[in-house]
Order: C-alpha cells, then sequence, then structure tokens
C-alpha cells in the first residue's frame, strides 16, 4: 500500500533565538525548580509542533504534570502504564495507518511521541520499547533520562550510575560505594537489535538547539527512532537547582555523558571535547556522590575512560531493512 | 443471502469480526484462542478483511496495542486464553476506567500449575470485576452473534466500556457447529461505525488519563459503576434490534429451559450447558420436574432477572466451571452472586454448587443425572445437605 502518510520535513533551527515561540507544553505543571525533564519537554514540544500526539507513561512527567486532572499539553497526550509505553504508541500508529487509508481521518500521519523515563524505557517498560522498534511503527521514543526512580523517592534504575546513593542503594559500611553495578547503555541497546530503526541519538538540556534538531530529525524519519536524552534531576542528584545545565554541561565534558547520532549504520559526534574534564569535577557538584571514597571515584574514571576511547561504539549493528507494513 | 455453515467457534468469531470491520488486530499465540487470530491473520493476507495486523510481544502488549488503537478511533480486537488472560491484568482497569470500548475474545483455559490446555471458567472470571461486559457463549453461533452484541454494546455512548467475548475452550472454540452467517448488510444495519467521543486527534485535542486526588477518584468509581448500571437498558435494546434483524430469539439475560412447573433447575453458562440440556430433556422424560436457567452477560450481573427466575424453583443447582479458593461457603463466584441475587425474595429457594469440568473436565451426562439427584434430595428433604460439592471428586453425605 503505497500511500505517503508522512511527508513532513521539519527544518533544523541554527540558533535558539530561532527555536520556535509556540508553547505545546505550558506553564501550570507542578516539576520541580530546575527540572531536567520539564526542560527537554518544554523543547521536544516546540520541535515537533501541533501535529503531535504525546504518550506518558507513568514516571515523574507523568506525576508532576498530568496532576489533579489538569495537564499542560495543548495537543493530544494520554498517560499509559510505566509498562507500555511502546506498544500503545504502536496501537495509535496502527489505527492512524488505517485510519488514513480507510480516509476516516484527513491530513498525515502525527508525531507519535512515547516520553518514557528511564524505567519506562530500558527496565519495565523495556519490553514494548523493543517491539515497537522491531515492528518498525513510526513513532519516537524519547527515554528522558534522569538516571533513577525519582517521582518515586530516588531509586535505582538501570541507567543510575554506579556509586549513586539511591533509597535502595544506601551506602554503608558492608556496601560503601551505595550503588556497585554499572548502567544500561539505552541507545545501544536500541541500534544493536532492532534492524527497522534508521535514527538514533542523544541528546543535553545543556544544547537546546541540537537537541530540537535531533527530534526534528527523528520526526522526519518515516520508522521508529529513538532519543536518550540526558536530564538532571537536582532532587535526585542533591545539586542547586540553578545549576541544572551546568550539571548537563559537566557531564559530557567528563565523558560521563556522550553526544552522539547514529543514522543508517553511521556514527557521527557532537560537542565531543578535545580534553575530557575529570570525572571527580561532575560528581563533586552532586551529593548522590558525596559518599564516594578515592576508590570508588577511579573505578568510575575507569569505566569513563574505556567508553570516551571509542565513545558508545563497541556494537556491531545489523545493515537496516525497511519497516514491513 | 444468509449462509449457512459448519465452523468452530474460533472460525465464527474471525467471521464476525471480520463483519464488524474491525481495524486493528493484535495477536500473540496461546492455546486455544490463537486459532481466531489465525483465521484474521489468513484474511488480512488474502485482502478479505483491511485491518492493521499487529503482532503483540505478550498478552499485555496485545491490550495496550488495542487501547492505544481504540483511543486513537479504531474499531480494535484482540483476545487470549488461560495465563495470557490473567498476563494482562494491569491494563484492564486503565482500559474500562478509560471507557474505551474494545473487544477482547476469550477462548477460556485453566490457570497454571501446572500446565492445562482445559477449559475452565477461572481465567477470564478472574477479570470480572474491573468493569468489562462480560459473557459466555454456548456454541460458535453465539460466540458469533455475541462479538456483534458486545461491540455495539460497549460502543454506545451511553455504556462505552470493553468487553470480554468468552466461550469455553475447545468445547467451543474448536467443536464445529452449524452457524448462520449473516449479509454484510444485515451487520452493517445492526452495528454503525466505531465512533469514540473523544478520540486522540491532533485537530481536537484531548488529555487522556491524568492524575486525580484521592477525592476525585470515587467520582470517577461511580461513573464506571453508573455505565454498568445503565448498559442493561441498552442491552435489552440491542438484543431486541438483533433479533429482528437476525431473526433470532435471544433473551437479553437469562434464558430458560423447560422451566414450566420445574421444582429445580440447573443455573449455568457457557458449553456445558448443551449437555445439560440433554440431561433436562431426559430427566423431564422420566417425571424429573427439572429445568435449566442460561446466564448470558456475567457483567453486568443480572440481578433482577436471576432472582425472578430462580425464585420460582425449590432448589437450583448452581454449575460452577472456575472456584473461588476460600470463599463464602466453599462456593464459586456464580454461587456467591446468585445467593446475593436472592437474598432480598421472602422465599428463596434452596441452592447448592456444582464444580464441574474444572480443568478442563467434560462434563457428562452422567453427572449432570448426579447433580439432579442431589436436588432432588434437596427438594424432598428441604434442605441441602453441602453448599459445594466437587462433581465426582467427593462423596455425598
Amino acid at each position: 500500500m503505497a500511500v505517503a502518510l508522512k511527508t513532513q520535513n521539519l527544518p533544523p533551527i541554527k540558533l535558539i533565538r530561532n527555536v520556535p515561540k509556540e508553547e505545546y507544553y505550558v506553564p501550570g505543571h507542578r516539576t520541580c525548580a530546575g527540572c531536567g525533564p520539564a526542560l527537554q519537554y518544554k523543547l521536544v514540544a516546540k520541535a515537533a509542533g501541533p501535529n503531535t500526539i504525546f504518550l506518558g507513561p507513568t514516571g515523574c512527567m507523568y506525576v508532576a504534570n498530568a496532576s489533579y486532572l489538569c495537564t499542560p499539553y495543548t495537543v493530544p497526550w494520554m498517560h499509559t502504564q510505566i509498562t507500555n509505553g511502546g506498544a500503545v504508541a504502536s496501537g495509535i500508529e496502527a489505527a492512524y495507518r488505517v485510519l488514513l487509508r480507510k480516509g476516516k481521518r484527513e491530513g498525515e500521519l502525527p508525531n507519535i511521541i512515547v516520553m518514557a523515563g528511564d524505567g519506562g524505557s530500558v527496565d519495565i517498560g523495556l519490553q514494548a520499547m523493543s517491539a515497537m522498534m522491531y515492528r518498525g511503527h513510526d513513532a519516537l521514543f524519547i527515554c528522558y533520562d534522569n538516571e533513577a526512580y525519582t517521582n518515586t523517592g530516588i531509586q535505582t534504575s538501570p541507567t543510575t550510575p554506579y556509586g549513586s546513593n539511591t533509597t535502595f542503594t544506601p551506602p554503608g559500611s558492608a556496601i560503601p560505594e551505595g550503588k556497585k553495578l554499572f548502567p544500561k547503555d539505552p541507545p545501544q541497546l536500541v541500534i544493536g537489535g532492532h534492524p527497522a530503526v534508521k535514527y538514533v541519538a542523544t541528546a543535553s538540556v545543556a544544547y537546546p538547539v541540537d537537541l530540537i534538531n535531533k527530534v526534528r530529525k527523528a520526526l522526519n524519519v518515516q520508522g521508529p527512532t529513538f532519543l536518550h536524552i540526558h536530564c538532571p534531576c537536582p532532587k535526585g542528584w542533591k545539586f542547586d537547582a540553578a545549576k541544572t545545565i551546568e550539571v548537563a554541561r559537566l557531564a559530557i565534558e567528563t565523558g560521563m555523558w556522550n553526544m552522539y547520532e547514529w543514522e543508517n549504520g553511521e556514527y557521527r559526534y557532537q560537542f565531543k571535547p578535545k580534553r575530557y574534564k575529570p570525572v571527580r569535577e561532575y560528581l563533586k557538584l552532586q551529593g548522590r556522590f558525596a559518599h564516594l571514597a578515592d576508590v570508588h571515584v577511579a573505578k568510575l574514571q575507569a569505566f569513563v575512560d574505556a567508553k570516551v576511547k571509542a565513545p558508545g561504539i563497541p556494537v556491531e549493528t545489523p545493515v537496516p531493512t525497511p519497516p514491513v507494513h | 443471502m444468509p449462509r449457512e455453515m459448519m465452523l468452530s467457534g474460533c472460525a465464527a468469531s474471525a467471521q464476525a469480526a471480520k463483519m464488524a470491520q474491525v481495524e486493528v488486530i493484535c495477536s500473540y499465540p496461546i492455546r486455544p484462542y490463537t486459532a481466531i487470530m489465525m483465521e484474521l491473520a489468513k484474511m488480512v493476507a488474502n485482502g478479505e478483511l483491511d485491518a492493521e495486523f499487529v503482532h503483540g510481544e505478550g498478552e499485555h502488549a496485545q491490550l495496550s496495542v488495542v487501547l492505544g488503537a481504540a483511543a486513537a478511533g479504531a474499531r480494535a480486537l484482540t483476545g487470549s486464553s488461560g495465563v495470557g488472560v490473567t498476563y494482562a491484568f494491569e491494563t484492564y482497569s486503565p482500559i474500562a476506567g478509560g471507557r474505551i470500548p474494545l473487544q477482547m475474545m476469550i477462548a477460556d483455559r485453566a490457570l497454571d500449575p501446572p500446565g492445562d490446555f482445559g477449559s475452565e471458567h477461572t481465567d477470564a472470571m478472574s477479570c470480572r470485576d474491573q468493569g468489562w461486559l462480560m459473557g459466555w457463549a454456548e456454541n460458535p453461533q453465539e460466540a458469533f452473534d455475541n462479538c456483534l452484541i458486545n461491540y455495539r454494546v460497549g460502543e454506545d455512548h451511553r455504556v462505552l466500556l470493553p468487553q470480554f467475548v468468552c466461550q469455553d475452550g475447545y468445547f467451543v472454540s474448536h467443536m464445529p457447529g452449524k452457524v448462520v452467517l449473516p449479509d454484510q448488510g444485515q451487520v452493517d444495519e445492526f452495528l454503525p461505525p466505531y465512533n469514540l467521543p473523544h478520540p486522540l486527534d491532533p485537530k481536537r485535542p484531548v488529555s487522556h488519563g491524568p492524575q486525580i486526588r484521592p477525592d476525585q477518584g470515587t467520582i470517577m468509581d461511580l461513573q464506571r459503576a453508573q455505565a454498568m448500571l445503565d448498559a442493561p437498558a441498552v442491552i435489552r435494546e440491542v438484543i431486541d434490534d438483533f433479533n429482528r434483524i437476525f431473526g433470532r430469539n435471544y433473551s437479553p439475560f437469562v434464558e430458560e429451559y423447560m422451566t414450566d412447573d420445574a421444582e429445580m433447575a440447573f443455573f449455568i453458562m457457557g458449553a456445558h450447558t448443551m449437555t445439560a440440556r440433554h440431561a433436562v430433556r431426559h430427566l423431564r422424560s422420566q417425571g424429573v420436574k427439572i429445568g435449566l436457567v442460561k446466564l448470558r452477560f456475567v457483567r453486568p450481573w443480572p440481578t433482577q432477572e436471576v432472582a425472578e427466575a430462580l425464585s420460582k424453583f425449590k432448589a437450583v443447582g448452581v454449575v460452577e466451571t472456575s472456584t473461588s479458593y476460600g470463599g463464602a461457603m466453599r462456593g464459586g463466584n456464580l454461587l456467591h452472586e446468585v445467593r446475593a441475587s436472592l437474598y432480598e425474595l421472602p422465599q428463596r429457594p434452596l441452592t447448592t454448587s456444582f464444580m464441574a469440568g474444572l480443568g478442563g473436565e467434560m462434563v457428562p451426562l452422567k453427572e449432570f443425572y448426579y447433580m439432579a439427584d442431589i436436588l432432588s434430595k434437596a427438594v424432598k428433604e428441604g434442605k441441602t445437605r453441602k453448599t459445594v460439592y466437587w462433581v465426582g471428586f467427593e462423596a455425598e453425605e
């Protein structure tokens, strides 16, 4: 069935002053001061524009945004369980496909965006996310990563860094470093095993123009796409709410976070420092790492050193094949 | 012209879904309902049915996919059996509470442990309190008809509830029976196009499912409960229309068989009704004053109709193909609901529960004769000796 469901070509922007003024994620929500996830939501909504449907799996961006029967979205939005954002998005995309084909809806396929936290993306939500990628639905899955289950009171998730103090990994005399495990790598999970996916990128609230352009690029692609967006959380990471951007930038400058795009099997890097700062510079701003001894910091530094040698890439990817519909 | 065919319950269900022109289907394999999806997959592959056929990654995903599809404005269908039904449990309340009228076809199956392919009502019965319409088909014809009836009732704006459309695994799902397939024109006259009042559409932005304060919860629960209270009037209307358009003779909630002057009756639903009917006919020929009352909807539970139908008997045997471990009076859920329905009556029949057919066991004629014997004794003695009999496994006291 060769019906063009999507012809949009959302243009990239050059400068911060070119960011669209229209808001689709409007004031009045109840996120914390300095909330990284709320900031990226605002930017993603601006980038996507009005022909958009957001899915909100349970998490901070559900609970803090959609309180008391009020929501801050001027586009359609639906709550999903924390488990099933990818599956609900798949159903919406399938519905639009058949409704447009039968002439029951006009226009073109809307931007379908799942806005999931790290748990809703690669922990309890992994199965549904992976299946959406595998089946080739035309939807964007965003993992806004604040590196913990923060809405429920700062519990460890698969993306919580080694050495974090969370309420499920409190440091103590028997376990001095707090969290002992190293994190999952969400974009590599997507790239590594989903041949229908053509575009994956990482982004950060520290670089809004880059973030907007990656969202637009992802939405212009026909097929499933994935964005992993770094979103510092003042409450969960225990830093001054005025320093969200500073913390986000330091994550990139120390190599804790890497900025890249993966498009049809090719990697491109952004904001790759010539010389990485020591990880300790990043850690010292955050209370979640305050308990770490030198030996733990060294372990984290070694992890970062290994990672930035060839940032994020030691995975062979299969040749992408077009989605089947 | 309507055509008469021999179809299994699964094949009949697939034909009904096709004639209902479902638009998004989500599958996951588990026996015995799988055959419905295999039929539909062929129809989509052959171009007989213009629908999106999505391969879910599990039952939880199946329900999630059709939730998204139905919320976006497409008529959606899924289905499952046994542990697949319970695996999806998280999704049932959000779908019903979100008032998304999608349909799930269940060919029932015993829950583990251990693995058992047999039919049992327990899978769907475990999900009965979430706000879904629910009822069992006795044969492939009813499996066909119930699909259309449930879509029409569930999608009615006075109801807006999802539907569990159940049939006994194997006994209905895999046993061919005579099915009259109507004309598409009849179906179109009966079932208007899917029309959700608040679909996800960027041209008319809506928010589905924001958080609430605890004090906002009760009113929403009350609205869901009210939809169930409003459903019976719609069901009556719909059954009238169905009978008129398709030339059938359904009662909306309970069907009686040989109940004139009966002193006792089986109260039953689903496939074993067919055997029970034969038993009643045979017993009647021997002068035993017994009849049968068949339940068509478990949800909404027809309290008034059940009370009225059963009030005229001296003893009622509730035949249950599921149980409630540790439940009141050791009874199954049907006994609990039957007794609650009878409570207000000035004069109540004696009631006893028969656990029969668990794990997919056949319930042969001789077991119905055994049950009838127990009911006869109850009538004679004016009391029941036990409230529950595990038929074939527990000696009569």
